[in-house]
């Protein structure tokens, strides 16, 4: 283990905290754009997880990679979701998640 | 030149989505005389579907072609591992998204003019997304895991929400696409910890940095290894919509066009048993997370429990067919998961589960197929009521419609009867007596939901007055459904040759 060893425990500390941050925010808000960032939030988090371990493997730059291509696929992932969302905006005039329950039997 | 045929049938399929993507976006719209549409795509899905058939069976084709060169002799393919394994297991399962594939876009090249969705960019999204499906499949490290399975996902996503205008459409979409990304991230922390845990991304390397947990001088946490395991268990069982993570697939299901859940029910739920396959055999294979006493082995013979009971029972109250079809998809991930639970024990499990995801990805792909063909324009058959009578008005849709729910309910000469028999052998041979007879006696519930569709179909008149579906005609789907039940057919009364491909296919686990 490098000398970064011990200041490793403290980013995935954090990086653990934003997760579950955004996980909760997910589970407990209702408005969809929230919803999304909270998405987001967590991706973030795993990025900050994934560099910090880079870190501390040390050779190679595997986790670097990954969250490059973390971060590229979340913006993919926002384009769809927020166009999705625009088109439940526009029929339905709010972005309440709790207004999406035609789809009952 | 030998990698590049090794890797053809990702390249067929993935070139073949561009120039789809190009042939949509510089035709001619087809329009009548006097009609201004600035989309080129306009009255063109025939054609483009025809398109997209055609390279999704080139796929197929190919994915045969490399396994019968055999990519054991093509020492090229080591040069994109671990990155994307090619395989065995990878083709027989590229083999069968395909098939899935071309069937769901002959569907929609009949129902998406049938129903004025005038969108083209179905077919182009379709062959995107099954290119991630692939990967998916092919996957043999976390990096391509993740970015196979949203690009799988991202192109569902839009297809779902295709019928712009329908607040049932945008609403599934949302759902879905809220839920599934979710889950993605929850499993992407899995995937981070596992890097942290191991210092490896590729499967292989996972899988020996937790087998050497224990042995003197490794530094590998037990608890980080255990909480990845249940996050990624948590992200995939998403995907194969296991009980208790199925909330999404009636309701997105059922706001889908019905092309689109037809794609959802069988690619991208055989695609998620793919990686599952492998991620716990490969990556988690050692006997400490392995056996029947600990680790995943458990948890997914609940969730397995779980969704074969809890969806026949719902499955049953239905009042939309194509509700009952997503409770129905619920109960196959199931009976799939009992033949990864016995994949701990047995390689020939994970044959069983390949050749079970191949007669089901083709039932299930012929039973939305023939609801397609008994509804038309403004009269979309939706409810058992709608099905009222069709077995006088249009006897062949009520008869391959009746062959597609006797394969789904596991009988006899079909293909559906074969993959029961063959995941709840495995699953005997594995020793786990009590997940087999659960798997059996959910049969026969099942079947309870099955038949009563062909009671609606051939003992049922509509009430008078009230609104029938009118069935309509489309050389597209009748197409889908001829090559839907000669599969069906064909694995059901000669299975043997499918299955020594299947048996091929086996990953080994330790």
């Amino acid at each position: 283990m490098s000398a970064f060893g011990h200041v490793l425990e403290h980013y995935v500390l954090v990086a653990t905290l934003i997760f579950g941050i955004g996980c909760v925010g997910f589970l407990v808000r209702r408005n969809v754009l929230v919803q999304l960032m909270s998405i987001e939030l967590m991706l973030n988090a795993v990025n900050l997880a994934l560099v910090a371990y880079d870190r501390e493997q040390g050779a190679g730059s595997t986790g670097q990679t990954f969250a490059f291509f973390v971060i590229a696929v979340a913006a993919a992932e926002v384009a769809v979701g927020l166009a999705i969302i625009l088109a439940f905006y526009r029929l339905r005039g709010t972005v309440d998640g709790d207004v999406a329950d035609t789809l009952r039997h | 030149m030998n990698l590049l045929f090794g890797l053809s049938p990702f390249l067929a399929v993935g070139v073949g989505a561009l120039l789809l993507m190009l042939a949509e976006a510089f035709g001619k719209p087809n329009v009548a005389p006097g009609v201004e549409t600035t989309d080129a795509g306009a009255g063109r899905a025939g054609e483009l579907a025809l398109g997209a058939a055609v390279i999704l069976v080139i796929g197929a084709v190919l994915s045969v072609a490399v396994w019968v060169a055999g990519p054991e002799s093509l020492p090229e393919l080591t040069q994109v591992a671990p990155h994307l394994v090619i395989d065995k297991f990878t083709l027989f399962f590229s083999f069968t998204l395909c098939v899935g594939g071309a069937l769901a876009a002959l569907l929609a090249g009949g129902y998406l003019p049938e129903h004025g969705i005038d969108r083209s960019e179905f077919f182009p999204l379709l062959l995107l997304s099954t290119v991630g499906a692939m990967a998916l499949s092919a996957a043999g490290d976390l990096l391509t895991l993740f970015v196979a399975l949203e690009t799988m996902s991202l192109g569902v996503y839009s297809l779902i929400g295709l019928r712009r205008g329908s607040p049932r459409a945008a609403e599934a979409a949302l759902k879905y696409f809220l839920l599934g990304s979710f889950a993605a991230a929850i499993m992407l922390f899995g995937l981070a910890l596992l890097y942290g845990a191991t210092g490896h991304t590729d499967l292989a390397g996972i899988g020996a940095a937790v087998r050497s947990i224990g042995s003197p001088g490794s530094t590998v946490s037990a608890g980080k290894i255990l909480i990845s395991l249940v996050l990624v268990l948590v992200g995939l069982a998403f995907k194969v919509s296991a009980v208790p993570f199925h909330q999404w697939t009636p309701d997105a299901y059922e706001g889908a066009p019905t092309p689109a859940a037809t794609y959802m029910a069988v690619a991208v739920k055989s695609a998620a048993f793919a990686v599952l396959l492998r991620v716990l055999l490969v990556g988690f294979g050692d006997e400490r997370l392995a056996s029947w006493g600990a680790g995943w082995p458990p948890a997914l013979a609940v969730l397995a429990v779980l969704s074969m009971t809890v969806a026949n029972l719902v499955a049953g109250r239905q009042e939309s067919v194509k509700r009952m079809l997503a409770y129905s998809s619920i109960a196959h991930a199931g009976y799939a998961l009992v033949g990864v639970v016995a994949a701990m024990r047995s390689p020939e499990a994970v044959s069983a589960v390949a050749f079970y995801l191949l007669a089901y990805t083709v039932s299930t792909a012929g039973a939305f197929g023939a609801l397609i063909l008994c509804g038309s324009r403004g009269a979309e058959a939706v409810s058992y009521e709608d099905l009222a009578g069709v077995g006088k008005r249009h006897p062949a849709a009520a008869l391959a419609f009746s062959l597609f729910l006797f394969s789904l309910a596991g009988l006899p000469p079909t293909a559906g009867f074969f993959g029961k028999l063959y995941v709840f052998r495995t699953a005997i041979d594995s020793g786990l007596y009590t997940l087999a007879i659960l798997g059996l006696v959910n049969s026969v519930i099942g079947a309870y939901y099955y038949l009563r569709v062909m009671v609606y179909l051939y003992m049922r008149e509509p009430a008078p007055g009230a609104p029938r579906a009118v069935t309509m005609r489309s050389g597209f789907v009748a197409t889908a459904l001829v090559a839907a039940a000669i599969f069906v057919l064909l694995l059901g009364m000669a299975p043997g040759f499918t299955l020594d491909m299947a048996s091929g296919a086996a990953l080994t686990a330790r």
